[in-house]
């Protein structure tokens, strides 16, 4: 008896941390969703809407799904190539690899890297006048020397999505290592011993074998890229106009910059949704029995 | 079906010599076993002859082509792995059927022909299986059909019974001897036991240091050894080796006492090599010295006495029926007709 009631005195105050900043908030959000929840009009937090919040989001709302579009779009994106480069990377930095040691150490750099700080760092990269990027053009290409990255919409997505790209394909890589690291070379020369070219050794052999590290890779990316907020923030902002909106930065915008907080949350609420889905697979694969 | 040539093969990794300028001929339709302990570069040379491994210099040839530039894939060859290396994501079917489908077989061909391997190995109950759900001998069975199903020039099997418990490898053994006899395919077998060198080999290289010590058949590498460590490393129990000299054609153990006739110049050391078999037990006083028994044991099939003089321990077998003590005094005599003597510096033998 004494024991358990120590049991539950040990974890009672990590209980009331979790609920206090995460179960408590978390709830409020729920609750503000359904209210007018403007900032700027004392009571209105307190107003029920009802859904109205969220069929204004589905139905009156372009600017919503747009921001649902670029998400998809910089998610899908992101998650391909960050996937297909890092696995390319793993190949050639696993042991027996072509590349190996001191480039791995290089590598993790842009990992270490905090995002708001790469979506910074980009944005000097391209700027027009002075950025590396448009010296480097005018000297290897001089028509795309002085081009406004930025200020062009399909541009500056683009550019979005290299930067994700560029700060997140190390610590992919070095996850994938470890997996290849963990596939039996046995199976792998019994292969090529029975004849099979290097591609089909990793299409039949090393892939299947390689295919829950790469489905939690894969799940965890999706969870990450659809998140974004900070990188974005501070290398477009968003813009121009609306074309690298995406959801985090819309509700942030709506929430924190117009004090539609209600709204803001009703949206938030509604990204819940993949994003309970993706963890739950993650959950399964990670967790998963055998 | 081909010979294997290994010319002046080398294998080093920087200062690390696992194989040491080796030449070696297996015949064709041969059953060649290298034998060797873990280290003496055994594995690597089948390795080399796989493609998994480049030799440092030196030439691999399968039949009458030069290798060393052949991937694995193009060497026409079917290895065993030790740790079996199935696929455990495909099925038992799917396993054996794989070098068919890299090499393009017809599709038609495919099913009939996995079904007969694994029918020589008796799996047939098992194709819709993964891996995961087999026994160790049962798997292992997978890795043999998954060579058998092609006739590749040269099967390559790297300690193919050692994660088998002693009772499996007894059978399986048995059964792999059976196989190779049936298929006539060319193999090389890697093992660091020697009563599977023995019993499944045509010819034994017994392997120390990345050196071949001594290539010769069963029988020659049994009754002639070259040199201490083929005659130490061959046989159970161990081969006896007892220090002592030889004066006036008699050897003289420790201690000054006469041992046994032998014939050969005056040596002041040598080490006198004999088997278990080759001492016989008397009564005391009967023999050719006294010695006090360090040891009793019984197997059933026969008695093992491990018996001692001064510091000369020695194992000699006696009849199924014998029984002593620990600490008797029994008499022993060697058999001049086989008896090894071998220099103790450099381990040659001298001819007796």
């Amino acid at each position: 008896m004494r024991d358990n009631t120590l049991k539950y005195l040990l974890v009672l105050p990590a209980v009331v941390v979790v609920f206090a900043t995460a179960i408590w908030p978390l709830m409020e959000s729920l609750r503000l969703s359904f209210t007018i929840g403007r900032l700027n009009r004392p009571g209105s937090l307190d107003q029920y809407l009802g859904w109205e919040n969220y069929t204004w989001a589905f139905f009156d709302e372009p600017a919503f799904w747009n921001a649902v579009w670029v998400t998809a779009v910089y998610t899908l994106l992101t998650v391909a190539l960050t996937t297909l480069l890092a696995m390319g990377l793993a190949m050639l930095l696993a042991p027996g690899g072509r590349l190996r040691s001191g480039v791995q150490t290089l590598l993790i750099l842009p990992f270490a890297m905090s995002p708001a700080l790469i979506g910074v760092s980009f944005r000097f990269m391209f700027n027009p006048e002075f950025g590396l990027f448009d010296a480097f053009f005018g000297l290897v290409l001089p028509p795309l020397a002085g081009i406004s990255w930025l200020a062009d919409p399909v541009l500056a997505f683009a550019v979005c999505v290299m930067a994700d790209i560029w700060g997140w394909v190390p610590f992919l890589t070095l996850v994938l290592i470890g997996g290849l690291a963990s596939v039996p070379r046995d199976t792998i020369e019994a292969a090529q011993v029975d004849g099979a070219s290097s591609w089909r050794v990793f299409r039949d052999v090393t892939l299947p074998q390689l295919a829950p590290v790469l489905a939690v890779v894969i799940i965890l990316k999706s969870i990450f890229s659809l998140k974004t907020f900070d990188q974005i923030f501070m290398l477009t902002n968003g813009g121009p106009g609306t074309a690298t909106q995406t959801l985090s930065h819309y509700i942030y915008f709506n929430g924190m910059k117009y004090g539609q907080i209600g709204y803001a949350a009703s949206v938030a609420w509604l990204m819940v949704i993949p994003m309970i889905f993706l963890t739950y697979a993650y959950a399964r694969y990670v967790f998963r029995k055998n | 079906m081909a010979e294997v040539r290994l010319k002046k093969l080398t294998k080093r990794w920087g200062d690390v010599v696992g194989v040491d300028n080796q030449s070696l001929q297996i015949k064709d339709k041969e059953f060649l076993v290298l034998l060797g302990p873990s280290g003496c570069g055994k594995t690597t040379t089948m390795r080399m002859i796989a493609g998994l491994e480049n030799p440092s210099s030196g030439e691999v040839w399968i039949g009458d082509r030069m290798v060393n530039d052949d991937l694995p894939k193009d060497r026409d060859v079917a290895m065993v792995f030790q740790n079996y290396g199935l696929y455990p994501h495909m099925t038992i079917f799917d396993n054996i059927a794989y070098p068919l489908k890299v090499r393009g077989t017809p599709k038609n061909e495919i099913a009939p022909r996995v079904k007969r391997a694994a029918e020589k190995v008796e799996l047939t109950p098992f194709l819709e299986r993964k891996p995961k759900a087999l026994s160790g001998g049962q798997r292992q069975r997978v890795a043999l059909a998954r060579a058998i199903v092609r006739t590749p020039k040269v099967f390559l099997m790297d300690e193919p019974l050692s994660n088998l418990d002693a009772k499996l490898r007894v059978t399986m053994r048995s059964e792999l001897k059976h196989l190779s006899k049936q298929l006539q395919v060319t193999t090389v077998y890697v093992t660091h036991d020697q009563i599977e060198a023995m019993t499944l080999a045509d010819r034994v290289a017994v392997m120390k240091h990345g050196v071949i010590q001594q290539l010769g058949t069963p029988d020659e590498i049994y009754n002639d050894p070259v040199n201490l460590f083929v005659a130490a490393f061959i046989g159970s129990p161990t081969m006896n080796l007892i220090t002592g000299s030889v004066s006036n054609g008699m050897f003289v153990t420790t201690g000054g006492k006469d041992l046994v006739q032998i014939r050969a110049p005056d040596q002041s050391a040598a080490v006198l090599g004999v088997r278990a078999d080759d001492i016989a037990i008397h009564d005391p006083g009967e023999g050719s010295i006294d010695v006090t028994i360090y040891a009793f044991e019984n197997t059933g099939d026969s008695s093992l006495l491990t018996v001692q003089w001064g510091k000369q321990r020695v194992i000699a077998r006696g009849d199924r029926h014998l029984r002593k003590d620990q600490d008797d005094i029994v008499g022993i005599t060697l058999n001049p007709n086989h008896l090894y003597l071998f220099e103790p510096q450099s381990g040659a033998r001298i001819k007796t």
